[in-house]
């Protein structure tokens, strides 16, 4: 079924995708995520002696603090603070360096839809830069449902609020391993089918939902390829001194 | 691993003598000479009203939006001007989340300053409605990394944020003329705000071995000084601010020569501004004229040979 779309993308294109890293002198990790106009900053400190009042001091911690673009924080910004901290604590090997805490800073620059799955693409490419050990990247996708049934990825805002409803879907980057084809499975499926995420907004059938994951997890396998060669190109060019 | 453990950062003493031993033959340690200011470069986002400014290693990002309020009792005609510093953790270790310390209180103020006791921004022309409607106008100025001098690359943010605003248009309606009717971009082209001239921030550091002078410290030499200035003056020659809270006594005639820097400095950064605003306005002004096809087909005469 073909759909119109505004900008005149198909139903599974993504927006262009453009990612830096290494962009602040001062922060440990750094990068700058966008995805067509949606621009999120991310900047990485740590990590620093000592957690929390309430949290484990065996493990080491993730704070995170979200910058909206104007106005006040509110209820929606720790909302978006606390699902990115769950998420990259699930990411993150925390046994590495215990009693520690690393933080996270994004600055929203631009929001044209998708923003939280960007925020958190920046946020791992910012983990990245700053040498924080992780056991593979989260890439988070947004999926939205129309009225009639069909599923569109990574929407604009306008997109955003016309549809019934949408889903920000993370999954686990895939994985190249020269580890045998069996031993990276989990429960006989491979890593990359598990999901670390989702956070929905509106009414959904159960059948569209599993649509909307496949679709998800079909464009994380675009997302993760996007991401390595990012990655791969950057880390030859040059190294961070200090 | 050791000094990333650290919450926050220090200079050691070695890197401090280092700094005022070289200053003394007048060598800062990025290679600039005392009086040079560092490249600055001014960039735009999609929405009008948003700039990205780098002085150097400092970057800072601006954003300016207009709400629909009630004016202060005691200014029924005016708009309102209000600007909120946001000195993001992510620009230094030490920057601490929540409310706004010292230091971004007075940088806020300092910019404020600049603003508008000297008129530069026309808050008259805000007004729709007296008493009633007039336009509030939000500066967010967000630090995101901590080079040094973070009040001059805050206050050129803020000015190109300014200049590339633009508030939509509203007209008087209703059966008394007293409802406010907000048309949106796509019908009323928005317009511009009303900006008289440009302060510009300068400032300078002292230090305390006879007497140096530096303009534009990084964040280093910012650590090693004794007392700082900032005067904000605009390419008429006209002092709008100047503000030495504290630090080191300085004598009259460093004062003057400070002025006299500023100004020379002020005329180079405003025509840089200008320049920008002017390739961002040509820009904009491009894409509308793509946006409507509408134009009509151009006719090419044959040359009859």
């Amino acid at each position: 079924m073909e759909v119109d779309r505004e900008d005149g993308r198909s139903q599974n294109q993504l927006r262009p995708l453009a990612c830096s890293r290494n962009i602040l002198h001062r922060a440990h990790g750094s990068a700058s995520w966008s995805q067509g106009d949606t621009k999120v900053l991310a900047a990485v400190y740590g990590p620093k002696a000592g957690t929390k009042k309430n949290e484990n001091p065996e493990k080491a911690c993730i704070e995170v603090i979200w910058k909206p673009k104007t106005g006040q924080i509110g209820k929606p910004e720790k909302e978006y603070e606390m699902i990115l901290k769950r998420t990259l604590e699930s990411v993150c090997i925390l046994t590495v360096n215990p009693n520690t805490t690393t933080s996270i800073i994004v600055q929203v620059v631009n929001d044209d839809g998708a923003l939280l799955p960007s925020a958190i693409n920046a946020a791992c490419m910012a983990l990245v830069d700053a040498g924080i050990p992780m056991k593979h990247l989260a890439v988070a996708i947004c999926c939205c449902v129309a009225k009639s049934g069909y599923v569109i990825l990574d929407p604009t805002k306008l997109e955003e609020q016309k549809m019934k409803a949408f889903a920000y879907l993370v999954f686990p980057n895939s994985v190249h391993s020269v580890l045998p084809e069996g031993s990276l499975r989990v429960e006989g499926e491979p890593i990359e089918n598990g999901i670390i995420t989702s956070v929905t907004h509106g009414i959904m059938s159960v059948d569209d939902y599993f649509y909307c994951l496949e679709r998800g997890r079909a464009a994380s396998v675009k997302l993760s390829d996007f991401l390595r060669r990012n990655l791969q190109q950057q880390s030859t060019d040059s190294s961070k001194a200090g | 691993m050791e000094g990333r453990l650290a919450n926050s950062w220090r200079l050691t003493v070695n890197d401090k003598n280092f700094i005022k031993t070289a200053l003394l033959s007048e060598i800062r340690i990025d290679g600039r000479k005392p009086f040079e200011y560092r490249k600055i470069s001014i960039k735009f986002g999609r929405e009008d009203g948003s700039s990205e400014v780098q002085l150097g290693q400092t970057r800072v990002m601006g954003m300016v939006t207009a709400q629909l309020v009630q004016p202060y009792r005691d200014r029924p005609k005016e708009g309102i001007l209000s600007i909120f510093t946001e000195f993001s953790p992510m620009a230094d270790p030490s920057f601490e989340p929540g409310r706004p310390g010292e230091l971004a209180v007075e940088l806020g103020r300092i910019i404020d300053r600049g603003l508008r006791e000297s008129r530069a921004v026309d808050t008259e022309s805000l007004c729709i409605l007296a008493s009633k409607f007039v336009w509030a106008i939000r500066i967010d100025l967000h630090i995101l990394d901590n080079g040094g001098n973070l009040v001059d690359a805050a206050n050129i943010a803020a000015l190109a944020a300014l200049l590339t605003f633009r508030r939509p248009e509203c007209s008087l309606g209703g059966e008394d003329g007293q409802e406010v009717i907000v048309h949106p971009p796509e019908i009323r082209e928005p317009l511009p705000l009303t900006v008289h001239h440009l302060p510009i921030a300068i400032s300078f550091g002292f230090f305390s071995n006879e007497s140096i002078l530096v303009i534009d410290p990084t964040h280093n030499e910012e650590a090693v000084m004794g007392g700082r200035m900032t005067t904000t003056v605009n390419a008429n020659g006209d002092i709008c601010a100047i503000q030495k809270s504290g630090g080191e006594g300085v004598p009259q005639r460093v004062i003057m020569q400070c002025l006299q820097l500023a100004t020379s400095k002020a005329a180079s950064i405003t025509k840089q501004i200008k320049d920008a605003v002017e390739v961002v306005n040509t820009e904009r002004a491009l894409r509308k004229v793509k946006r409507h096809p509408t134009s009509t087909g151009v006719d090419v005469r044959e040359k009859q040979n």
